[in-house]
């Protein structure tokens, strides 16, 4: 006889809708990638007004968290998960903001010729978007080393970084002219290298959700 | 809740012992299919409550009751016969308490008290309700031997099958588990979940974590007021009333 059938239920629910949220943010990630890249200003529109159920969703699963911590008593393994779904959701909620930022450069790009430094960027996003759908599927998988696996990935992201700042920063000293240019480059690499960031923590708090122990990946 | 549906429909009720009021204008409808826990301190008046709705304690000397209580649309005190309401109404105390007869006897208990003979009919329904009691597995091997060599929460579903059996339309529970182990309160919990699809079931426990697991509505009563009654996850995450909060939280007094 299967027991606590009612909390396990109501948990499938709530990690169903880590997933829509998930999906929703790399959508939301590649949909800001392919606006800057076609500078389309319409599908970046689309990101912002996504982010919104975005943040939605994560308040309602976090209710819905807070809620069966409260009436369910979850204990051990039960209560891990609950205390690492809300950091699933902080991490994934902050990627999509960082991904409405990617959306509203498309603006501040509009008009000007392609920048060879574009094919960087995707690839970092390409990265990112990997990442968000491998974390919150080491998350609902219980799966340690798939969260290892993908926060691994973060390096890639940080090395595209750490190349395109010194990149550019030969840019600004060798053609001034193209300081301002060179920055909104650096502030969108930026937000991306941080997008890499969060869902490393997700990484970690699934490790927590696991194994029971805190790691810090990718120091 | 407001519901026209509703299984019980309370208004104004008034209860006294003697001197004693012990309900005081408690109004309440207690949703069909549903779980509905009652809580508060002893002798804030929950288990009365749940007297009423059988009308159990016309046992009682000296209980006077004022108000209205509709079971179906039904004034339980004016014009209803109390024996149909008692088929009708199930009732599984703290203590588990079969009868010193076989499994089957006490299953088929019910179903032969209202008159069914026919053997093979009884042996149906002593299986039906055991299973879903879910009990039968553990059980039916040893139908014909002493209930009381049941262990104390096997004892409690065959308890609940013993309702089952008389084909009833609520449950209402004091206490099913305190007496009782983890696993076989885990086990009622479950048992719950399921029995809510067919039946309307309101119980009473001291267990706060109980009830917020188990039930989708919490009725907090207090000095035979019921306070706050809400959905449990309002209940247990965000209730109105600064008292409910203390008691559910532990600082109570």
């Amino acid at each position: 006889m299967q027991t606590r059938m009612h909390f396990i239920e109501e948990l499938a629910r709530l990690n169903h809708d880590v997933l829509s949220m998930g999906a929703r943010v790399e959508e939301d990630l590649r949909k800001a990638m392919e606006a800057m890249k076609t500078q389309n200003l319409e599908l970046a529109a689309e990101v912002k007004a996504d982010d919104e159920l975005v943040n939605a969703l994560q308040l309602k699963i976090d209710d819905q968290a807070a809620i069966l911590i409260a009436t369910q008593q979850p204990v051990a393994r039960d209560l891990r998960e609950l205390v690492t779904v809300l950091k699933v959701t902080d991490n994934l909620e902050r990627a999509g903001d960082h991904a409405v930022h990617l959306a509203k450069a498309v603006k501040r790009f509009t008009g000007e010729p392609p920048f060879r430094q574009f094919e960087a960027l995707e690839r970092m996003a390409q990265t990112g978007c990997t990442m968000i759908r491998g974390a919150v599927a080491a998350y609902l998988n219980h799966d340690a080393e798939e969260a290892r696996r993908i926060a691994a990935l973060d390096e890639s992201i940080d090395h595209e970084h750490k190349a395109l700042v010194k990149e550019v920063l030969e840019l600004m000293k060798d053609r001034p002219e193209q300081i301002e240019r060179a920055v909104k480059l650096l502030t969108t690499s930026g937000f991306l290298e941080r997008l890499g960031d969060h869902m490393t923590n997700i990484c970690e708090a699934v490790v927590f959700m696991v194994e029971g122990k805190h790691v810090e990946l990718n120091d | 809740m407001k519901d026209a549906s509703a299984k019980f429909d309370i208004a104004g009720l008034d209860l006294w012992y003697g001197q004693t009021q012990a309900l005081k204008k408690v109004s309440m409808q207690v949703g069909a299919n549903s779980i509905t826990a009652l809580i508060g301190p002893s002798g804030c008046g929950k288990s009365t409550f749940l007297r009423v709705l059988d009308r159990m304690n016309d046992l009682i000397d000296g209980v006077r009751t004022e108000g209205k209580v509709l079971y179906d649309g039904q004034d339980i005190f004016n014009g209803m016969d109390v024996i149909e309401l008692r088929k009708k109404i199930g009732m599984v105390f703290q203590k588990p308490n079969p009868f010193p007869m076989s499994v089957f006897d006490n299953v088929a208990y019910g179903p032969r008290v209202h008159g069914t003979k026919d053997r093979r009919e009884l042996e149906e329904i002593v299986e039906r309700s055991l299973v879903n009691a879910a009990l039968f597995d553990e059980v039916k091997d040893r139908l014909h031997k002493s209930a009381l060599g049941l262990s104390g929460g096997q004892q409690q579903r065959l308890c609940i099958a013993r309702v089952l059996a008389v084909e009833p339309d609520v449950l209402l529970m004091d206490e099913p588990t305190s007496a009782l182990d983890p696993i076989s309160t885990a086990k009622i919990e479950n048992l719950l979940e399921e029995l809510k699809r067919r039946y309307t079931i309101v119980i009473v426990t001291h267990n706060m974590q109980q009830a917020g697991r188990v039930s989708d509505w919490t009725g907090f009563f207090l000095s035979g007021e019921l306070l706050e009654y809400a959905p449990t996850k309002d209940i247990f995450f965000n209730p109105r009333d600064p008292r409910t909060e203390n008691y559910i939280s532990g600082r109570f007094g």
